[in-house]
């Protein structure tokens, strides 16, 4: 995911990956709307082709970031810290959209479109971490003690997304338990569903790399203006 | 091991000797209790109910005003680069700046749990677990702040930015100590409360390994 040091233009990849991603998100939308609806929830369920990508995006782009604050904490490389830095600002991204579908599914199913149960909570303190992530970051005024401070956010932060992962079977809670369990390779759906989440997850994650490697590059170029 | 022992114990000696910095904290921390006392209503069921959470978020924001005193002195006199030009690992400077924390944190909440007891009704028959979990719960809450506060000890305006870091990172130990005190005054079982202490141990274990392995790399240069 690294670039040159001094990219002058995002490269063919960058813009192959948001094109594809693009292009494939109608194709997403109507396999989604096609759907069977659920035997429990009805047509409701199909948020869930929206709901489930996007909070693994979250978790998937956080997890980048830890790896390249890391890296970046060994290696002291700027490009590093762009990368994260560019991974958690979409993930952050992700992570808001999955909160909002959430709540907009919680409405008509809970009665509230919030409340205080594990899942929920540890994902509100996750986002409010990698909020806190860039206020740090617009705090603090010279360029590698931002960096630095910014990778330790990164790496501690991160230990909260293993926490909202598993929180639903910690805690036994509200929310349910994951259809596509990552930790015992269960898939409790059916086929015609799985496809269809499956499909848009790929859209979401060609969308999430051109993101964050377009990021990257506008991230490249402040730097070099910063310095200039 | 000696040296972590040495920096915590002079850091501790300065301290005590200061004594203005320790009384303010405790004043700090009596003000916050009355003040939520007066908002919470005078109804011993509501406050009695209220109780670990006004504890736990009085404890943070105490041990965030003392986290800045981690380092503080240490920048003032110029300390900081003697400590970093002894020979060897970097690690130690971290553990013997916690181990002051905690030494310096423990008494501080077991008076601040006194005083919420004695302003909200607390029950204090279980003793030894809620130790436990003061014990627990100081600890995780010190291991960010002390690696923080090394972080941005050369910063300016680090006072206003620690809070709002470490607020954000620490959430999960107050949310579970929160959570295992209350079930400890409302009568659980120690087997219910244990899952929280689990938590608490597993926070404070990656807390403080992942904080003493960053320390060095970040305190660096």
């Amino acid at each position: 995911m690294l670039k040159a040091a001094n990219p002058d233009r995002p490269d063919l990849l960058t813009w192959a990956f948001l094109a594809l991603g693009l292009a494939l998100l109608p194709v997403g939308l109507y396999v989604a709307l096609s759907a069977p609806p659920d035997v429990n929830q009805g047509y409701l369920a199909r948020i869930m082709y929206l709901h489930v990508p996007t909070a693994w995006l979250g978790y998937l782009a956080f997890f980048v970031t830890f790896l390249y604050s890391l890296l970046y904490l060994f290696r002291q490389d700027p490009r590093h810290d762009r990368v994260a830095m560019a991974s958690a600002e979409i993930g952050l991204v992700f992570m808001g959209l999955a909160l909002v579908t959430g709540m907009l599914w919680a409405r008509p199913t809970w009665g509230v479109y919030w409340t205080w149960e594990p899942r929920l909570t540890t994902t509100a303190i996750l986002f409010a971490v990698y909020v806190g992530y860039f206020l740090l970051r617009g705090a603090i005024e010279d360029p590698e003690l931002r960096r630095k401070a910014a990778a330790a956010v990164g790496v501690l932060g991160f230990i909260n997304v293993p926490i909202s992962y598993m929180s639903v079977k910690w805690w036994r809670s509200l929310h349910q338990t994951q259809s596509i369990d990552l930790t015992t390779g269960k898939i409790h759906m059916a086929p015609e569903m799985l496809q269809a989440l499956l499909f848009n997850l790929l859209v979401f994650t060609l969308l999430y790399l051109g993101f964050v490697r377009f990021r990257g590059f506008l991230a490249a170029l402040e730097a070099r203006k910063e310095e200039a | 091991m000696r040296r972590v022992l040495l920096l915590a114990l002079r850091d501790l000696r300065l301290e005590v000797r200061d004594r203005s910095g320790l009384l303010s904290l405790l004043a700090f921390f009596a003000v916050m209790l009355f003040i939520m006392a007066l908002a919470l209503g005078p109804e011993e069921g509501s406050l009695r109910r209220a109780a670990p959470g006004v504890l736990w978020v009085a404890l943070a924001f105490m041990s965030t005003l003392l986290s800045t005193r981690a380092f503080a002195l240490e920048v003032e006199d110029g300390t900081l680069d003697d400590l970093l030009l002894t020979p060897g690992g970097k690690e130690w400077i971290y553990f013997g700046k916690l181990l002051f924390q905690v030494l310096l944190l423990l008494p501080l909440s077991l008076l601040a749990l006194f005083m919420a007891a004695g302003l909200f009704y607390l029950p204090l028959e279980q003793g030894l677990p809620l130790f436990l979990t003061l014990v627990l719960g100081v600890l995780g809450y010190a291991s960010v702040a002390t690696f923080y506060a090394g972080l941005l000890a050369r910063l300016r305006g680090r006072e206003a930015l620690l809070p709002l870091l470490l607020f954000s990172l620490v959430v999960p130990v107050v949310l579970a100590s929160v959570r295992a005190t209350a079930g400890l005054l409302e009568g659980l079982p120690l087997g219910e409360v244990a899952s929280w202490w689990q938590l608490l141990l597993v926070f404070d274990v990656v807390y403080v390994t992942a904080s003493a392995l960053l320390f060095p790399v970040v305190l660096e240069g």
